[in-house]
């Protein structure tokens, strides 16, 4: 769905229907250099569940226009904006990678708009080498292909997918084809730089949920269970894939999802 | 970490790894029709095309998606759709994109059936097709209209052997916002991958090559994801609201895999041209050989050449490697492995030589087929161009001395001697006319 918002073309999936005014919302969180299509097996899933889904593209994003945020502190000023112009006062908010950490800046500086946290193959925080950094500068195509190989497991390489006939490498090169070709290193910096993921996390005070990647080269494991263990209430589980593991297994995230959302009722 | 695994090794594993629950090495063959839901929640959700997974064989398979996900990653595609024909995927793709009042920029020098298609049931539909040459950059920019919806053609075309100059042919695409279609059955993705120089969809037909024995019809279209079916007024049928979604839009929901989703809930789920099971596993042992094969055939394919421009019963000799073919340059650049196994020449002494030379092969099958391991043979004149005049088949680019030959995989010297027989023979008429 299209919006203006500040001035700017703006898009956010709901997963093609209208929101309805009294159904729990659902904010599905993008990770750097990616859009909307990071979730496409969630967003119309948790849409027939009953929930308000939105997904929206950051600026230079997908279909979104405008001048990109440059800081985790920017993305989420940004989110709650947008939120407040859509009227949406409180949301479950799932995060996958960058995303993570847009919603631990939430939860500590807008917690009247948190009803609920998944945290997917993230972590407190994202530090990105510099080569990556560089060639998203230098090549940018280069390092959409270096990220969805790194971000991948078996299932990248062998191209299996629960959905059939898709070969997810050159998908997630195509999705990360369709934003600005500026945006994957402003969002690689952005993540780079920030640093107040552990005080952010260890002012959570609501239950939440954290599904991590074994084989995560990205976010690593490891620094996703810091983060569950600084969380004061954070169940986790961890899936055996890589990175990208709303694609990669999409049918086990929905059923933690959604079974995080019952405990919320 | 993905490995990013090299074309021999994707021809045999990508799409499957050994299965969990009985260790089957080889891909196994799911002959069923449908899948037992977990639950009706499950059941809604493939309904509604909200996560991955199969529901009935028509509209996908778990054998015939280890197929799609090989042709994909071989390809360098995002996603496929393998069906039962090649002339199913060229028909899945036309009828996916276009619609009464639209039309489509086509080569003018394609196999039969892909001409047939848009120049007489298309049109029946309301959909109309220009052909232009492959090659006349300038015919084709100036053909494509605002109802331009489609440009199509064959890398190398059937049986003509033209080759189409596909990054040109895709940048002027590019430019005017058309979808590229190439029908890559000639060349397979071992020789060429149409996607890399720019085109947005390729057309296989898996009965020749790419299955490459002979024993299994079967069609695939594999999506570049690289097109963007935005403009809601030109494609509205992609990017507009689709009653296979409940209203909502296919790009808009899959992005870059939007053509081949809209493909499978509207293309699969109501006209159903689905492969079978077995035959998807047929192919697929076909695809694990299938760079050995084309090394092999192209290794014999050159020669032939020599042997054939050496031959006195040969009048003329065409093939995209020999310096003398027009596309010659082109072919150098796309196809530097080489240009497909099919050469087509001239015989002297013409139709009735040409028929004597095809009576008088034993090794060489003559049949209507082209990829197989064996050597093949057609002589138009005396089949499917039978009925029409030399002027009527000059027409359609054809002669009537015209042999085409589909070379095979035997001992060269085997093939060899075989074609002496049939020059014997051919020489006789030859002479006798004389
Ligand atoms: C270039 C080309 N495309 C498409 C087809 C159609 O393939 P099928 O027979 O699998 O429908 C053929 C068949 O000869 C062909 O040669």
């Amino acid at each position: 769905m299209y919006t203006n918002f500040k001035g700017n073309k703006v898009y956010f999936s709901t997963g093609g229907l209208n929101l309805v005014k009294d159904n729990e919302t659902l904010c599905f969180v993008h990770g750097a250099g990616q859009n909307h299509y990071s979730f496409t097996q969630q967003i119309r899933y948790f849409v027939s569940q009953g929930y308000n889904v939105i997904a929206p593209d950051f600026p230079g994003h997908g279909f979104s226009e405008g001048n990109q945020t440059i800081s985790i502190e920017e993305d989420m000023l940004w989110l709650v904006e947008l939120l407040a112009f859509l009227k949406i006062e409180k949301a479950t908010f799932i995060g996958h990678s960058q995303g993570c950490l847009t919603i631990l800046e939430l939860a500590e500086k807008k917690p009247e708009f948190v009803r609920g946290l998944v945290f997917v193959a993230g972590a407190m925080s994202i530090p990105v080498n510099d080569f990556l950094i560089d060639t998203s500068i230098d090549n940018p195509e280069k390092a959409y292909d270096l990220m969805v190989t790194w971000g991948q497991d078996n299932y990248g390489s062998f191209s299996i997918s629960d959905w059939p006939g898709h070969n997810h490498l050159a998908e997630g090169n195509a999705v990360m084809k369709m934003n600005d070709s500026s945006v994957l290193s402003k969002d690689l910096k952005s993540c780079n730089s920030y640093n107040n993921g552990k005080q952010a996390a260890s002012t959570i005070n609501i239950n939440c949920l954290a599904v991590l990647a074994k084989f995560d080269m990205m976010t690593p494991l490891k620094k996703g269970l810091q983060m569950v263990e600084i969380i004061k209430q954070c169940d986790y589980k961890i899936l055996e894939c890589g990175h990208f593991l709303p694609i990669e297994k999409p049918k086990e995230l929905n059923a933690l999802i959604k079974k995080y959302l019952n405990t919320l009722k | 970490m993905s490995e990013k695994y090299r074309f021999d090794t994707m021809s045999l594993h990508s799409g499957h790894v050994p299965d969990k629950e009985t260790g089957s090495r080889a891909v196994p063959i799911y002959q069923t029709t449908s899948y037992v839901f977990k639950d009706t929640d499950e059941a809604a959700a493939l309904y509604n095309m909200e996560v991955g997974g199969h529901l009935y064989t028509r509209i996908s398979n778990p054998t015939i998606a280890t197929l799609e996900q090989r042709l994909a990653s071989l390809d360098g595609g995002v996603s496929c759709i393998a069906c039962s024909s090649g002339m199913a995927a060229m028909h899945l793709v036309v009828s996916a994109i276009c619609s009464s009042g639209d039309h489509i920029v086509a080569s003018n020098k394609m196999y039969g059936a892909n001409i047939n298609l848009l120049q007489h049931t298309m049109t029946r539909f309301g959909i109309e097709t220009d052909f232009v040459n492959p090659n006349n950059l300038e015919e084709i920019e100036k053909s494509i209209k605002p109802n331009t919806k489609l440009v199509f053609g064959e890398v190398i075309g059937n049986p003509g052997l033209d080759v189409m100059n596909v990054p040109e042919v895709a940048k002027i695409c590019k430019k005017k916002n058309v979808p590229l279609a190439i029908d890559a059955t000639f060349n397979t993705p071992y020789l060429m991958k149409p996607i890399s120089h720019g085109a947005n969809i390729v057309i296989h037909s898996l009965t020749k090559w790419i299955g490459g024995h002979g024993i299994a019809i079967g069609g695939a279209l594999v999506n570049g994801g690289n097109f963007d079916w935005g403009n809601k007024e030109k494609f509205p049928t992609i990017s507009g609201s689709h009653f296979a979604l409940n209203g909502i839009s296919f790009w808009e929901e899959f992005g870059p895999s939007a053509l081949t989703a809209k493909i499978r809930a509207e293309g699969m789920y109501n006209f159903g041209p689905s492969l079978s099971p077995n035959n998807a596993f047929y192919i697929l042992q076909g695809i694990e050989t299938l760079s050995l094969r084309m090394k092999k055939h192209i290794e014999n394919t050159k020669m032939m050449l020599k042997f054939l421009k050496e031959n006195e019963s040969v009048s003329w000799l065409r093939h995209p490697d020999l310096e003398d073919h027009p596309d010659h340059k082109i072919a150098k650049k796309i196809l530097p492995l080489g240009s497909g196994s099919i050469i087509v020449f001239g015989i002297k002494g013409g139709r009735d030589a040409g028929k004597a030379f095809i009576e008088n092969v034993k090794l060489s099958s003559h049949l209507a087929n082209v990829g197989d391991a064996k050597t093949l043979l057609i002589h138009p004149g005396s089949t499917t161009h039978s009925h029409l005049s030399s002027e009527a088949m000059k027409m359609s680019g054809l002669t009537d001395d015209m042999i085409r030959l589909s070379v095979g995989l035997e001992d060269i010297e085997d093939i060899k001697i075989d074609f002496e027989k049939g020059f014997k023979a051919a020489a006789k008429i030859s002479s006798n006319k004389c």
